[in-house]
């Protein structure tokens, strides 16, 4: 039988939806303007496994750096977890066998940790900060390695595929997504952490304290950075990188505040920075099926992230924690 | 513009003024007001009667959808921005943030009129600081015009700011001799009451040349020093009085601005008082230099002692202390018991028992968050799914939150409307609902009700004596002497940072009356 009060609720959470998460629209523009510019180059299960996987990157990289945003802050140190872990697990790999992997969670927890101290301690930006740590860390990366890039193949097991077409990495994602998102929603901690980010005096004065989770945040971030560079070492072709590239420091960023979470903090969060990246994904997937040279793509990209910031800071008003 | 014009014609008329934002909300629905040379018009009404709004458009920040303005007579559109208003002769004095106050006080009288002090591309400093010096002297503003704005006391810095806007349309209007119309915008809300004195004296001095438009809803202050008021409800002109001619009472202003009759929590106080003999928090020589000096009391269960004194006089400082947020030099804190460090955090003075609820809008409010959050953000031990696992339960929130709106009613069309969006006096009540869930053992009340309308006061009255009754002390500092009338069971005077007398509440009505 046709409910007719349950007629009205679906519209209703839809509009909302749209209302908290307005890159959704964008998201959906994009699939349907590129699905109709190259519709045999675009609609094809590689294409698709193609941005999946770039889904992946943007998000391992983007999840833990999303909740120190939350608080106003920014943690730039993503990529550096990642290169200095990998050429960490080249080096012990001869004296720890197959537990080497585990020293990028560890390195992780420890870089984050360490930022958060030093970040509230010498109340110093946090920007100035990851951005010197993350060139420290590259530097570090470049000794260890000799300057040559280290591969490691004894992980690829790890990504090794499964499903046809469908990533393994990003079966992978799933659950470190849904434990960011639980952190931040359902946890005494994350319910801090956006406080904080939303009105610091008033979250002090809410018995909150706030060094203390503003460590947390770091922290967490570090973590669950150190967590997805498991994944993403065999996934970004199992070697220790020695160049730093700048899209993979850059791609993040843009998938943190493109999927609605402002830089000046108190909302948004891991929830739509996976929308985000998608988002992301799709539209640099999209460029660079198009005839525009490559560098071209890279003006789009930080066109993109111009414009995103933007949006995320006049849109402050009216968007929720979601 | 100064061509001879009718003598009987006002100064400056509006005329079927109307506004609606978002083709919905009818902010102005037909409003007309006069102001006629050299006087002090009142527009009075509780938040969101369209005050603002009017004056908004008074000064070209809004467009209004139908109306019409008269200045002396003639017609003339409406000033399309601030500066043009200026050009009219309309300039607005805000309720706060006015001030720069990094600014020194000539710097911010000229701003934004630098571009008539340069000569070969650099500012003519000395010029400036002489037309600076020249109109604080003819207003009689005392102060020195190299000194920083945030080193004078509010109520100079008020009148630095009037001087700014009569400044303005002079230079705006290049002449001297226009009459400037000042819109003062709750002009006393952050001021004590010695302070506001002090500023009306001035104000009124400065009839002389200048009529003013005061925005209130302070009664007394209106019935005091308006000549003329209008009353402003749901955007609407409901009640005038020419106060020059006819007597009105403070009671009929108010049944005019709220449309019923004052409860008895605003006009008949003294309801049973419940303190106990135990001993909550107790000062001791409590010394804070330059700012307070051997301040000393007990504090017992279900008491509300009252820190009364003007502004300045570091009442604010000693309730800052005991929340956290101010160390102390000398003396000694104890708060059940326990003695308090000088340094200790805030967020530990939660664990202590003690809650801070400030009136200062969005000090303590997380303006983005839903009022669900807000609640439970204090709350959070009560709305875990077991006392084990530390998950929140959403709908153990939301029937919290749904509790306190509804206790409260608080106007919202949900528990998931965010903050930004509720009118000043629910969002205050939100505040003062997360402390009526949690009922700390001490609650400091700072200007609680400041800024909020008449009848979202009487319900956070109502929960905080409910709150007192149930064993909740307080201590309040606050600027209306009514509130310690209402709340407090002991009222300790302070002035010059010292403890000068201790009053029982009948006393403190004998004293505040004369």
């Amino acid at each position: 039988m046709k409910n007719p009060a349950r007629k009205n609720v679906v519209p209703q959470v839809l509009i909302q939806t749209l209302k908290t998460h307005p890159v959704i629209l964008a998201l959906i523009g994009f699939v349907v303007l590129f699905s109709a510019l190259y519709p045999e180059r675009f609609l094809t299960p590689l294409n698709f496994s193609t941005i999946l996987k770039q889904f992946v990157t943007l998000t391992l990289f983007a999840l833990g750096p999303s909740i120190v945003v939350v608080t106003g802050s920014l943690d730039l140190s993503y990529v550096g977890i990642w290169m200095l872990g990998g050429i960490l697990v080249w080096l012990l790999m001869p004296i720890t066998g197959m537990f080497s992997i585990l020293v990028i969670p560890l390195l992780g927890l420890v870089t984050g940790f360490l930022i958060g101290v030093i970040q509230v301690k010498a109340k110093i930006p946090s920007f100035i900060l990851t951005l010197s740590l993350l060139v420290t860390y590259w530097g570090i990366t470049a000794t260890l390695s000799g300057g040559y890039p280290r591969s490691v193949r004894e992980y690829a097991f790890i990504t090794a595929s499964l499903i046809p077409h469908l990533p393994t990495a990003f079966l992978w994602s799933i659950p470190i997504i849904l434990a960011a998102i639980f952190v931040m929603k359902r946890t005494r901690i994350g319910t801090y952490i956006y406080a904080i980010g939303s009105n610091e005096e008033g979250a002090q004065l809410a018995g909150i304290n706030v060094d203390k989770h503003k460590i947390l945040a770091f922290t967490l971030s570090g973590l669950f950075t150190g967590v997805g560079a498991v994944i993403l070492f065999p996934h970004l072709g199992g070697a220790a990188p020695v160049e730093l590239n700048l899209n993979n420091v850059v791609g993040p960023l843009v998938a943190i505040v493109l999927g609605g979470t402002p830089l000046v903090g108190g909302s948004g969060g891991p929830q739509r920075t996976i929308l985000g990246a998608l988002t992301y994904a799709v539209v640099y997937r999209g460029l660079l099926l198009s005839l525009l040279h490559p560098e071209a793509v890279q003006l789009l990209v930080g066109l993109l992230l111009i414009v995103s910031i933007v949006v995320g800071s006049r849109g402050l008003k009216g968007v929720t924690i979601t | 513009m100064s061509m001879a014009t009718p003598a009987e014609a006002p100064l400056l008329e509006v005329r079927g003024v109307s506004k609606t934002f978002d083709g919905v909300v009818r902010a102005l629905d037909e409003v007309t007001i006069t102001v006629h040379q050299n006087e002090i018009v009142g527009v009075v009404g509780e938040n969101g009667a369209g005050k603002s709004t009017l004056m908004k458009i008074l000064v070209g920040v809004y467009a209004p959808d139908k109306g019409e303005l008269y200045y002396r007579g003639r017609r003339v559109p409406f000033p399309r921005d601030p500066k043009e208003a200026a050009g009219r002769g309309i300039s607005i004095v805000y309720q706060e943030k006015g001030v720069i106050p990094h600014l020194q006080v000539y710097q911010f009288l000229l701003l934004g009129h630098e571009d008539k002090y340069v000569k070969f591309s650099s500012l003519q400093i000395d010029t400036m600081k002489r037309v600076a010096g020249e109109i604080l002297e003819e207003l009689r503003v005392d102060c020195d015009i190299e000194s920083f704005m945030y080193e004078l006391p509010l109520s100079t810095q008020k009148m630095v700011e009037i001087a700014k806007a009569i400044l303005s349309i002079r230079l705006e209007r290049e002449d001297t001799d226009t009459t400037p119309i000042i819109i003062l915008d709750e002009p006393t809300a952050p001021l004590a009451i010695e302070e506001r004195q002090g500023l009306f004296n001035d104000i009124l001095a400065m009839k002389r040349n200048s009529s003013f438009i005061f925005v209130s809803h302070i009664i007394p202050e209106v019935r005091e020093f308006a000549d003329r008021v209008y009353v402003l409800r749901d955007g609407k002109q409901v009640a005038y009085h020419d106060l020059t001619r006819e007597k009105v009472t403070e009671e009929d202003l108010f049944r005019a601005i709220v449309g019923r009759g004052s409860s008895e929590y605003l006009y008949k106080p003294g309801l049973e008082k419940a303190v106990g003999e135990e001993i909550a928090l107790t000062a001791s020589n409590l010394t804070k230099n330059s700012y307070y000096y051997d301040i000393s009391f007990h504090l017992h269960r279900g008491e509300c002692i009252g820190l009364f004194g003007p502004a300045g006089s570091g009442k604010s400082e000693i309730i800052r202390t005991i929340a956290g947020l101010v160390g102390f030099d000398k003396g000694s804190l104890t708060v059940k018991g326990q003695t308090v460090k000088a340094d200790e955090l805030p967020h530990l003075r939660l664990e202590r028992g003690i809650g801070y609820f400030s009136g200062e809008t969005g000090k303590e409010l997380f303006l983005n968050w839903p009022i669900a959050k807000n609640i439970s953000i204090v709350n959070i031990g009560r709305i875990l799914l077991t006392g084990r696992v530390p998950v929140i339960s959403f709908s153990a929130e939301r029937k919290m939150a749904e509790r306190i709106v509804k206790k409260l009613r608080i106007a919202a069309p949900s528990v998931n409307t965010d903050c930004t969006s509720l009118s000043g006096g629910s969002k205050q009540k939100v505040s003062v609902g997360k402390w009526l869930e949690r009922s700390p053992d001490i609650l400091l009340l700072e200007d609680p009700t400041i800024g909020i309308d008449v009848g979202a006061r009487e319900d956070i009255y109502e929960v905080l004596l409910e709150m007192k009754k149930s064993g909740a002390s307080m201590i309040l500092v606050s600027d209306d002497p009514k509130e310690y009338s209402i709340l407090c069971d002991t009222i300790i005077f302070i002035k010059g940072g010292r403890m000068q007398r201790v009053l029982s509440p009948a006393e403190f009505r004998e004293v505040t009356a004369a």
